[in-house]
């Protein structure tokens, strides 16, 4: 290349070579156990139920995480007030299609859990899950209750 | 470089700088592939293919296609036959391995193409590759697969078509041509366009193929309409077969039927045209002004105004290219660069004639394949006739700059949705059975209850998610 053609021909290669470069070294990291710009693997089925992550939830229900029990969740999954939900709560915030599998699954066996379930999902504004668990008829629900509880636990830790 | 600032064809063998082509071309295919390894086999649109492709035998299945009603594809279905066959039940690795192969072919097309040996040559290379896979038209390619990406299959055969027709003269290149478009057009309609590239390099002076071996395409070519619409009386696609990109949104088959039935020729000029800006501007889209309206709303996306940016740019390099080779072009007298450009400029025009009845960004692959040839080929062209001076040289570098910069974000963005398009996909999965439900379909044996279980288990437990981008600059790269 000339002398004359050196400065442009620097400009059109940094930018693409540089945007390769970042890709492969973020597949490298991540291939190495470390993903940057995100969150990261999702540690338990509350974080997975709670990001929405259906594929993982399954995935964690295989490898034997109990939704009915309460599970560590980073405050950047849901909110920094639920930060230790079961992880039945934690699918209200992941969405109806993540509920629907948890009770397809039997996770949503008893009828207090169903109703305070509806609650929380009022609560939160989850009007879709809301429909969902409401199919065969609405509790009442004391407003703001479900959430209050969902909090305290987790201010407790 | 002659008189005209053209680059002379440089015939002799590679060089350090072809090595470091080839070798910035491995990057690019590792990043790309790491992507295509995190989608599993996808549901909608490849399961419901496998299982039909694992029925009967391999010639069964072929002749079944070749006479099936509506469409003229039976080697995209022993295309799949035959993968299936080989991976055994290893599906993911298989189909999965089988897209990262014929990414790694197409970069190393690419970079055969363009025929690098100077520093120039090399330095068009990242640009090029970036638009590549960073054109709109690409996207469809890497994002889907049925469970073989058909369009990915017909740029490995338009880029074929152009590596056998710029070589040395050979007899075999003649055989392999007519090879090629047979399979291609059997494959899938666009693979026509194969028939495109032999001509058009032909007529740019390409000598690869002999004037016996080009008149055999077009004969063959010939000869696949009258298979098509007189022999099995396929036909092609109406009017009103599906719903339609037209002007700010999407018009459904009753209001296409409505507004067009009478005289649809007004609506095929607009695919046609449309086509060929989205391919020259990025905008429209699927015939759909998005960047336009969500401007004049001013509910712009970033990723909007770079691709509309970056191509308009990149269109604008080409046209200089082809204006400053006029001469050379009226007379006859074509470099190998000339010949890419020439092959561009033929496979737009007659993809966006294909895309008369429905256009979609995917159906313009091949364009948007031979777009990223020509950008890389003009820019390497404008880098040979930097201005010597000191105001010449500080434009040429912004252009070169922004050019660079606006196809490395498109390329990145391309990255980040195929990540995102791996979760949805792994999300379906999950869902198999209420979807099998919905497109009330059983399997029948037990072999294909196989298929959907390992299919099912190798996209949810074998081959997990991998952990979602988060962050707010997300946003820059969204459509």
């Amino acid at each position: 290349m000339s002398r004359r053609a050196a400065l442009p021909g620097i400009a059109v290669v940094v930018p693409a070579l540089f945007a390769t470069v970042a890709v492969l070294v973020f597949a490298v990291r991540e291939l190495s156990g470390t993903t940057p710009l995100s969150n990261g693997p999702m540690r338990n089925v509350a974080e997975a139920a709670g990001a929405g992550q259906s594929s993982e939830v399954l995935r964690l229900l295989r490898d034997g995480d109990d939704p009915r029990r309460f599970w560590p969740v980073r405050p950047e999954i849901i909110s920094s007030y639920v930060t230790r939900p079961t992880g039945l709560e934690a699918a209200i915030w992941g969405g109806r299609n993540i509920v629907e599998l948890l009770d397809q699954r039997g996770f949503i066996a008893d009828d207090g859990t169903r109703v305070h379930l509806t609650c929380l999902a009022k609560d939160a504004g989850k009007t879709e899950v809301v429909e969902y668990l409401t199919a065969s008829g609405a509790p009442s629900c004391e407003t703001g209750a479900a959430f209050a509880s969902v909090k305290d636990r987790s201010l407790q830790r | 470089m002659d008189s005209s600032g053209a680059e002379s064809d440089p015939a002799g063998g590679a060089t350090r700088w072809t090595w470091l082509a080839y070798g910035y071309g491995a990057l690019v295919v590792c990043a790309l592939g790491y992507g295509l390894l995190g989608m599993p086999v996808q549901l909608s649109d490849s399961l419901n293919n496998i299982v039909e492709a694992s029925q009967g035998s391999l010639s069964h299945l072929l002749v079944s296609n070749f006479w099936a009603r509506g469409y003229l594809r039976p080697f995209l279905w022993g295309l799949i036959r035959v993968v299936f066959d080989l991976s055994n039940g290893h599906y993911f690795e298989w189909f999965r391995g089988w897209h990262v192969a014929q990414v790694a072919v197409l970069v190393a097309l690419f970079v055969a193409l363009l025929r690098v040996r100077r520093a120039t040559d090399a330095a068009a290379v990242p640009l090029g590759l970036a638009a590549l896979i960073g054109i709109h038209t690409f996207w469809g390619t890497v994002r889907e697969a049925f469970p073989i990406n058909t369009f990915m299959t017909i740029l490995l055969c338009c880029y074929g078509a152009a590596w056998l027709a710029l070589g040395p003269p050979r007899w075999w290149r003649d055989v392999a041509a007519a090879l090629l478009v047979i399979f291609a057009a059997l494959t899938v309609e666009s693979g026509l366009l194969v028939g495109v590239v032999f001509v058009a390099a032909w007529l740019a002076g390409a000598r690869g193929l002999s004037r016996a071996g080009v008149a055999g395409q077009v004969a063959l070519v010939a000869g696949y309409f009258v298979l098509r619409f007189m022999v099995l009386d396929i036909g092609s696609p109406g009017l009103t077969e599906r719903s339609s990109g037209f002007g700010f949104g999407m018009i459904d088959r009753a209001e296409l039927a409505a507004r067009f039935g009478a005289n649809p020729l007004p609506f095929y000029v607009y695919n046609v045209g449309t086509s060929l800006l989205s391919l020259l501007m990025s905008e429209p889209r699927g015939g759909i002004f998005v960047t336009t309206q969500r401007v004049l709303t001013g509910d712009w996306r970033l990723l909007n105004l770079v691709s509309v940016g970056a191509s308009l740019l990149g269109t604008c390099l080409i046209a200089a290219f082809v204006w400053q080779r006029r001469g050379e072009w009226r007379a006859r007298r074509f470099t190998r660069d000339d010949q890419l450009v020439a092959i561009f400029l033929a496979v737009a025009a007659a993809n966006a004639v294909i895309c008369y009845a429905y256009t979609k960004d995917v159906i313009l692959s091949p364009a948007g394949a031979f777009y990223a040839l020509a950008l890389a080929v003009a820019a390497r062209h404008f880098l040979a006739r930097t201005s010597p001076t000191m105001m010449g040289t500080a434009v040429a570098s912004v252009v070169m700059l922004l050019l660079s910069t606006g196809w490395a974000f498109r390329a990145v963005a391309a990255q980040i949705d195929l990540r995102h398009a791996a979760g949805v996909v792994r999300g379906e999965w999950v869902y198999v059975d209420r979807w099998l439900e919905e497109q009330d379909v059983v399997p029948a044996t037990d072999a294909d209850r196989a298929i959907v279980a390992q299919l099912h288990d190798d996209a949810v437990f074998r081959h997990p998610m991998r952990p979602p981008l988060v962050g707010h600059w997300l946003k820059w790269f969204e459509e």
